[in-house]
């Protein structure tokens, strides 16, 4: 039994290897002297990257919590007209990367934009365009808020839809009434979902460089290209990210703090769902306006906006080379999700089967990639691949063929960095689907005689099915997105929808970007969309 | 035994993942090494992503037979790349559009000397690389847009006018992380010094009608939205806007006028797409071959027209709109002086707190 234990940890520990090693590479430069940059970037600017980083973290940390999890709470609690609808349409904003949203706003609120050209020209009316004004910080915050609040909604969602039923019956029966309820019950039980959705927020805040970028807030990312690039330093690049990376750790540490040692699996096979109930009056339309509200910034008025954009520029745009885009992306989208899927689930199993600490080791290591952007974790597989690779071309002169870079020009290399970089998304989502089925089910098959790995294939996976779908197609949607690592690694004559959107976009080309963007807003909400079936139909 | 097996399976399966994913993109390299007969081709690295360029190169694969292979991707991530690929590199060519860039890879011994007689004839000698190492094929020129209506032309003269009193509150300019305003504080570095050129940035912090925000086009709009009289930014997007499919761009830039600073004294600030050959260029030949047939007068008349950039080629002529903005003198200055400093240049804008 030993041995067979011995098989997932060694696995784990190789994954683990090899998705640490990139970041190591990265590292062991991070403790280089310091030089005259770095004092320079020190004192002018480090104050203004920390201010500015933590201010669009905390509100949008704020605001996501305050819209993710109210809109959770009615969601799953009361009963509203297209209430179906609300609970997977209040979902679909995470299928508009938040630098598209912030082109398509900027676009709506500029002064060619659609409201202020309609002012003007229909009613004569010029305003101010102070009021208008969306690329500073609050429009920042605005933007991360409406398309990263459904990783707080979603997880939410789940945990109060699956898990809180007779809590909240209790305090129903004992006279609370809703808002009290809320308060008292539902957010002290829900702590745990509520702080993996925003930190899920926070990582994707720390790494975002297109709202940022096109808005003109210096944060360390901007500030990681600036140094890398502006002064061509790496190493000062380096040690910013060094900086934010220890920013982002002590964040998990906090998290795990938090949350404690609380585990809300329940331990019974008797969960309930929990009955939403019918609102009336003036509650059911506050309700329903908030939803519609929230579903209209966060999606609808977008997207309207694409389609209007794609309607102006479509004839020039598509071609037979735009149907070779959609499937590069969906192909190298769905392998790395595969991928991740996979290493996720054999590393979360170790984890939590394992009693000491290096289970929990490694699966805390796996998801520090996510907390490096990803044109660091890109140039770490760089180097990586470009080490490999000089290792194979000997071999090769050895065997008498032509020298040439086979893994560091293959797809492969953008995959592995993707694994790298998104591992964190796939693992949260098995391991809070574990979290959820406890251990008690393997604990009887195992005192039945099954082995961890038959236990695995025949009770574990099965328990956890939704949990996996669900991981997949957050990663998938997440690959389908990404920008900076694409765009360093993409080999020759291979582009994606985003690498495409974002060559527009920096070339400010807004419109001719709409046609790529909606084909990426619509695959992910399509995956969006089979996500909401998947959770709803997984066993309660 | 299963269990076994597990480790197995799984190992299996990712190897044939990351297989299978490496040979789908990669057939078309594996041919070429196979076969005897090699695959004409060329490797390009560009972060030009003009649909104009893949026409052009389009073109050429159809009267050379040479395939061209593309990179896109920003600049400094693909000098990074070269960089790290070393000798081992599949690309044969460096395209990007910051003639400060181009210094720096060659500085980092990114690039190799390049003899040509027609690239010579084709290109000025103050738009290419004193050792030949890369050269220019289209110019773009940094120009001050300004409102019809509220500013008269005679009210402006240069650069370092807009930094005086008069203008505060008033001048519309991007970010200091933008290429262009870095190679622009590069050229005040190189003719002023850069005492001067930190007094230049310094009064620019000082008139800024807002913090820097958006693109170049931005700063357009933001005139005629009333935020500000002026704005700096380059000609090509005002050329853009004004054939812009939006009607509402077309209005704002028929509004505003163009004028060149620094007529009287030290020309108005250009910058210029290049090309250079990799140091480590597998298909040098079809390199050159590419780099000519880029800087030949047929092909400069299609970048000048569908791009709004000022042809390099001296035989012709720019395209209809950039003719009605009139001729104009550049700045002097050898473009490597460019890269040489942009770091200072960043550090400057820093340190007087350009946004």
């Amino acid at each position: 039994m030993r041995s067979q234990f011995n098989s997932w940890a060694l696995l784990s520990v190789i994954f683990s290897i090899l998705i640490l090693l990139p970041a190591l590479l990265i590292m062991v430069q991070l403790f280089a002297e310091s030089n005259e940059n770095w004092e320079h970037i020190k004192e002018y600017m480090l104050k203004n990257y920390i201010v500015n980083s933590v201010t669009l973290v905390s509100f949008t940390g704020l605001f996501t919590v305050l819209i993710g999890v109210s809109a959770a709470w009615l969601v799953s609690a009361y009963k509203v007209p297209m209430h179906r609808f609300f609970k997977w349409g209040l979902i679909l904003p995470l299928a508009i990367p938040p630098y598209i949203g912030a082109y398509t706003y900027h676009g709506i609120l500029n002064y060619t934009g659609v409201i202020q050209t309609s002012l003007r020209n229909q009613f004569g009316i010029k305003v101010d365009q102070k009021f208008f004004d969306i690329m500073n910080i609050p429009g920042a915050v605005f933007i991360f808020t409406m398309f990263l609040y459904p990783y707080v909604y979603i997880i939410t969602k789940s945990f109060l839809e699956n898990q809180s039923s007779s809590l909240i019956e209790n305090a129903r029966l004992l006279g609370k009434g809703s808002f009290m309820t809320f308060i008292q019950v539902v957010l002290p039980v829900s702590r745990a979902a509520i702080v993996g959705g925003v930190s899920l927020v926070i990582l994707e805040v720390f790494n975002d460089y297109g709202v940022v970028k096109y808005f003109g807030i210096q944060t360390f990312s901007t500030a990681i290209f600036q140094a890398w690039f502006g002064m061509g330093d790496i190493y000062s690049a380096i040690k910013l990210a060094g900086t934010l990376m220890f920013i982002v750790v002590l964040i998990l540490i906090l998290e795990k703090v938090i949350r404690g040692r609380k585990q809300y699996s329940y331990s019974t096979s008797k969960v309930r769902p929990l009955q939403p109930k019918e609102l009336k009056g003036w509650k059911k339309f506050a309700v329903l306006s908030f939803f519609l509200s929230l579903f209209a910034l966060a999606f609808a008025i977008p997207f309207i906006q694409l389609l209007h954009w794609v309607y102006m520029t479509y004839d020039v745009i598509l071609s037979a080379a735009f149907a070779d885009l959609i499937w590069n992306s969906v192909f190298v989208a769905a392998v790395g999700s595969l991928l991740i899927i996979m290493v996720a689930l054999i590393i979360a199993n170790f984890s939590r089967l394992s009693k000491g600490w290096t289970g929990k080791f490694f699966s805390k290591i796996t998801v520090l990639g996510y907390s490096i952007p990803g044109a660091v974790i890109a140039i770490g597989v760089l180097t990586l691949f470009l080490f490999l690779d000089q290792k194979v071309i000997s071999l090769y002169e050895w065997l008498g063929l032509e020298p040439t870079l086979v893994l560091s020009l293959s797809i492969s290399m953008l995959i592995f960095a993707y694994v790298v970089r998104f591992l964190a998304v796939g693992f949260n989502s098995i391991e809070s689907g574990f979290d959820k089925v406890g251990t008690v089910f393997t604990e009887a098959s195992r005192t039945l005689g099954m082995s961890v790995t038959k236990t695995f294939f025949k009770v574990d996976i099965k328990m956890i099915k939704g949990a996996i779908a669900g991981g997949f197609i957050l990663v998938f949607v997440d690959i389908l997105k990404e920008l900076p690592l694409t765009l360093i690694l993409q080999p020759f004559n291979f582009y994606t929808l985003a690498t495409k959107t974002f060559q527009y976009a920096s070339d400010e080309r807004i419109h001719e970007a709409s046609v790529s963007s909606m084909v990426i807003i619509c695959i992910s909400a399509l995956s969006i969309f089979f996500l909401h079936r998947v959770l709803e139909k997984e066993p309660k | 035994m299963f269990k076994k097996n597990l480790f197995t399976v799984v190992t299996m399966v990712l190897l044939a993942a990351l297989v299978l994913a490496g040979c789908g993109k990669s057939n078309e390299g594996a041919s070429s090494k196979n076969n005897d007969t090699k695959k004409e081709e060329v490797n390009l690295y560009t972060s030009r992503h003009y649909e104009v360029d893949d026409k052009i190169f389009a073109d050429f694969t159809k009267e050379t037979g040479i395939k061209v292979n593309l990179i896109k991707g920003k600049e400094d991530e693909l000098i990074e790349r070269l960089t790290r690929e070393g000798k081992a590199t599949k690309g044969d060519l460096f395209f990007t559009s910051d003639a400060g860039r181009l210094h720096w890879a060659k500085d980092k011994d990114l690039l190799q000397s390049v003899e040509s007689e027609t690239l010579n004839k084709n290109i000025p000698d103050n738009l290419r690389d004193k050792d030949n190492q890369w050269f220019g094929l289209t110019k773009r020129a940094r120009v001050i847009v300004y409102d019809q209506k509220k500013v008269d032309k005679s009210e402006l003269s240069t650069y370092e006018a807009l930094t005086e009193d008069k203008w505060k509150g008033k001048v519309l300019i991007r970010s200091s992380e933008n290429i262009y305003n870095q190679s622009l504080v590069s050229s005040f570095i190189s003719l002023n010094g850069k005492d001067e050129a930190k007094k230049w940035a310094e009064g620019i912090v000082k008139n800024m009608a807002r913090d820097p925000q958006g693109g170049d086009k931005d700063q357009a709009k933001g005139i005629a939205a009333g935020e500000g009289d002026v704005a700096i930014m380059n000609s090509y997007y005002f050329g853009q806007m004004l054939n812009s499919e939006d009607p509402e761009e077309v209005k704002v830039a028929k509004q505003l006028s163009v004028f060149f600073p620094n007529q009287e004294t030290t020309g108005t600030h250009i910058n210029i797409s290049g090309i250079g050959v990799t140091k480590h260029a597998k298909n040098k030949e079809n390199a050159i071959k590419l780099m000519e047939y880029l800087s030949s007068p047929k092909v400069q008349e299609v970048f000048a027209e569908a791009n709004y950039e000022y042809p390099v080629n001296k035989e012709v002529e720019p395209s209809e709109l950039l003719k009605s903005w009139g001729p104009f003198k550049e700045q002097d200055l050898n473009l490597s002086e460019l890269g040489e400093n942009n770091a200072d240049a960043v550090k400057i804008m820093n340190e007087v707190s350009w946004k």
